[in-house]
């Protein structure tokens, strides 16, 4: 039996009225690449963050196997967030060097551990430039150098191929198992199911805030009766997705007022759509 | 504070101040712009301005006289202040001042004035019409004013004369004996501070203000909407130790511009207080420049905090720019307001409000005044509202929702 890693125990975070995560029970093992797949809104990135202590839940505990708090372990933690936060005044070692101090790694070590991965990544040459001129690809490549620098145990991967050419993706997903033959751990939030089947070795479907499925490629296709992942995915998805409002949540009432105030009615019809021009 | 959580606070805070000025933009608002403003302000402004007063008294200017006998001297004088003029009759209106026909001809300024001038015996009336929208055509009145001044100067001289008077007795029966500024007992350096007093404050506070909304902004709402605030959020480190490493830099970048605006300010007073017998290096104590330091020192922990603790409330940079620009009257206001309180006798409550107080000790300390009463007040309120505005600060940072953008 692999070793847990982070428990998820009950857990449920509202942003005000909208319930983002509704009784979220999940063990994170050791040594496993573990898939968060859901549609844009299922709540994969709040998940995530809860994960990374960003977010606190409203109810139930994220916590370390030995009770201690998520927030302790942060040292242990590599997080690519989905818009990859990187600093575009800063040259992509910069960027990864900021990170690895602010990890208490000295200079050496970090540049020794990107060296390495840049290889593989083929970003070598990259390091010294600018993340300004990057293409998304490069950008999620330099933060994912950024995530491994220090050495971390656990990764946290949000979309970590999206916007990805096919050559950049596949090297990015066989890092990932690269990671996890070494022994690390990975926590890879996707929508695209097929990618998921490829890399993962444990599949977490979320829709509209719940756990809808939780185990490998195969025991998801015994337990749903189907024969592919997207049937699967598909009959255990049925009801409508909801839009994504996390985001949203926080605005003022009065600001909200004041927004619909100055918009005008989207026209229903083309003689209408006519009439506004 | 942690050997670890030191290494990060300055971690944070220098990549903030690398980031940031490696704009070459940044460097301009907060070097350039800082360093030249005041000597742009007091030596270049005034050499344009002598040039263009050079201009106008070159101007050859063509009037119009209308008149029912023009003194011979009183023509000598306004041909010798370059003004060509034709002599006309006097038009028949109520009062001289009325425009009558000859509006059109100032309006369109075929003339740059008209003089008109009657004699009513031993007195004569006057009226000058010009266009007060026209540089020449004002030029031309102030001209004649100072000319008809001279001649009436003149006349009434001539008249005392007449009458068997002494003149100086007659117009000047009251006389200040020697020299004004003799009778003065305060001394170049403490007029210096005086005259200082009237801008340093000012200055301090509104470009500490202005010159900290942009690195705020950039810190906070700007990271928050270029999606690298997630990121930060999830490093080992404490909300406490990134508002520490941004305040720092923040307080760096305008503490760089504000000193830079004031050594601008001292090098143009300098220089004017070469070539003037009034104006000198101010006289301050140790004390009070050190009480200057800790005041500018508490007033900025306040400003910096209160802007980082707004701009990290806002969802994007546009949000937080229209909230931090607009609060900018609650720094101009009380500053504009403090100007103008007498400090003679000032009461104590002055000093505990906020703003108010640092301006007005600072104020006191640039005229070396140090009473302890006023300083008790102004740094211990000061450190509660610094106090308030760094505790705001940090409930903003504590917030889950920063991680999130509406942009």
């Amino acid at each position: 039996m692999p070793k847990t890693l982070l428990s998820i125990q009950g857990v449920s975070k509202n942003f005000d009225e909208i319930e983002a995560l509704c009784e979220i029970n999940l063990d994170i093992h050791s040594g496993e690449i573990v898939g968060l797949v859901g549609s844009n809104g299922a709540g994969k990135t709040t998940l995530l963050r809860l994960m990374a202590g960003v977010y606190k839940p409203t109810s139930g505990t994220v916590n370390l196997s030995n009770g201690k708090p998520v927030t302790s372990m942060r040292h242990e933690l590599g997080v690519v967030p989905e818009s990859t936060g990187l600093y575009s005044r800063l040259t992509a070692w910069e960027n990864i060097r900021y990170h690895s101090r602010m990890h208490g790694i000295s200079d050496s070590v970090s540049w020794a551990r990107t060296e390495k991965f840049a290889e593989h990544l083929d970003m070598k040459d990259s390091l010294s430039r600018h993340t300004k001129g990057f293409s998304r690809g490069m950008k999620q490549k330099t933060a994912l150098l950024r995530a491994l620098a220090h050495g971390p145990n656990i990764l946290l991967l949000d979309e970590p191929t999206a916007g990805l050419d096919i050559t950049s993706a596949r090297t990015v997903r066989a890092l990932v198992r690269q990671l996890r033959d070494e022994g690390g751990t990975v926590i890879y939030s996707t929508h695209q199911l097929a990618e998921a089947e490829q890399v993962c070795d444990r599949i977490v479907i979320i829709h509209n805030g719940e756990i809808r499925a939780d185990g490998s490629p195969t025991i998801l296709l015994e337990n749903t009766g189907t024969d592919s992942l997207e049937e699967a995915y598909v009959s255990l998805t049925l009801d409508q997705a909801r839009t994504r409002k996390e985001d949203n949540a926080r605005e003022s009432a009065f600001t909200g007022w004041w927004r619909r105030l100055f918009t005008p009615r989207t026209p229903t019809t083309t003689r209408e759509v006519i009439e506004d021009e | 504070m942690s050997e670890g959580s030191f290494l990060r606070v300055r971690a944070i805070a220098k990549k903030e101040v690398v980031e940031f000025t490696r704009d070459w933009r940044t460097i301009i608002a907060i070097i350039v712009i800082p360093l030249l403003m005041f000597p742009l302000l007091f030596i270049l402004f005034p050499v344009l301005l002598e040039s263009e007063t050079a201009e106008l008294d070159a101007l050859e200017l063509s009037i119009v006289i209308q008149t029912d006998g023009l003194p011979d001297n009183l023509g000598e004088n306004i041909s010798l202040n370059s003004m060509d003029f034709t002599i006309e009759l006097l038009p028949n209106l109520t009062h001289l001042s009325e425009p009558g026909d000859d509006l059109e001809r100032v309006r369109s300024s075929s003339t740059d004035a008209i003089l008109r001038f009657e004699s009513n015996d031993d007195v004569w009336s006057y009226a000058i019409l010009h266009l007060s929208t026209s540089e020449r055509s004002n030029e031309a009145r102030n001209r004649l004013l100072s000319t008809l001044s001279e001649w009436e100067s003149s006349e009434i001289r001539e008249r005392i004369v007449q009458g068997g008077m002494d003149v100086n007795a007659t117009l000047d029966p009251l006389r200040w004996d020697g020299d004004i500024s003799d009778a003065d007992v305060a001394t170049t350096g403490e007029q210096s501070g005086m005259i200082l007093s009237m801008f340093i404050p000012l200055v301090l506070a509104i470009w500490t203000y202005s010159s900290a909304i942009q690195p705020s902004i950039d810190m906070t709402a700007g990271e928050r909407e270029r999606g690298t605030l997630e990121a930060l959020l999830c490093l080992p480190c404490t909300r406490m130790e990134l508002l520490l490493g941004k305040w720092f830099a923040v307080a760096t970048i305008t503490g760089v511009g504000v000193l830079l605006q004031i050594f601008g300010l001292l090098f143009a007073i300098g220089y004017l207080a070469s070539s003037s017998t009034f104006l000198g290096v101010p006289q301050l104590s140790i004390l009070s420049i050190g009480l200057i330091i800790l005041s500018i020192m508490l007033f900025a922990v306040m400003v910096v905090a209160f802007e980082l603790a707004l701009a990290m409330r806002s969802h994007s940079v546009k949000e937080a720019g229209s909230i931090l620009a607009p609060a900018l009257m609650l720094i101009l206001f009380p500053a504009l307001f403090t100007q103008v309180i007498n400090l003679d006798g000032i009461e104590g409550f002055w000093f505990a409000i906020p703003v108010v107080n640092i301006l007005l000790a600072l104020r006191e300390l640039l005229m070396n005044r140090v009473i302890t009463e006023h300083v008790l007040i102004w740094a211990l309120s000061s450190v509660v509202y610094a106090s308030l505005a760094a505790y705001y600060a940090s409930r903003q940072f504590n917030r889950e929702d920063i991680v999130t953008s509406l942009s």
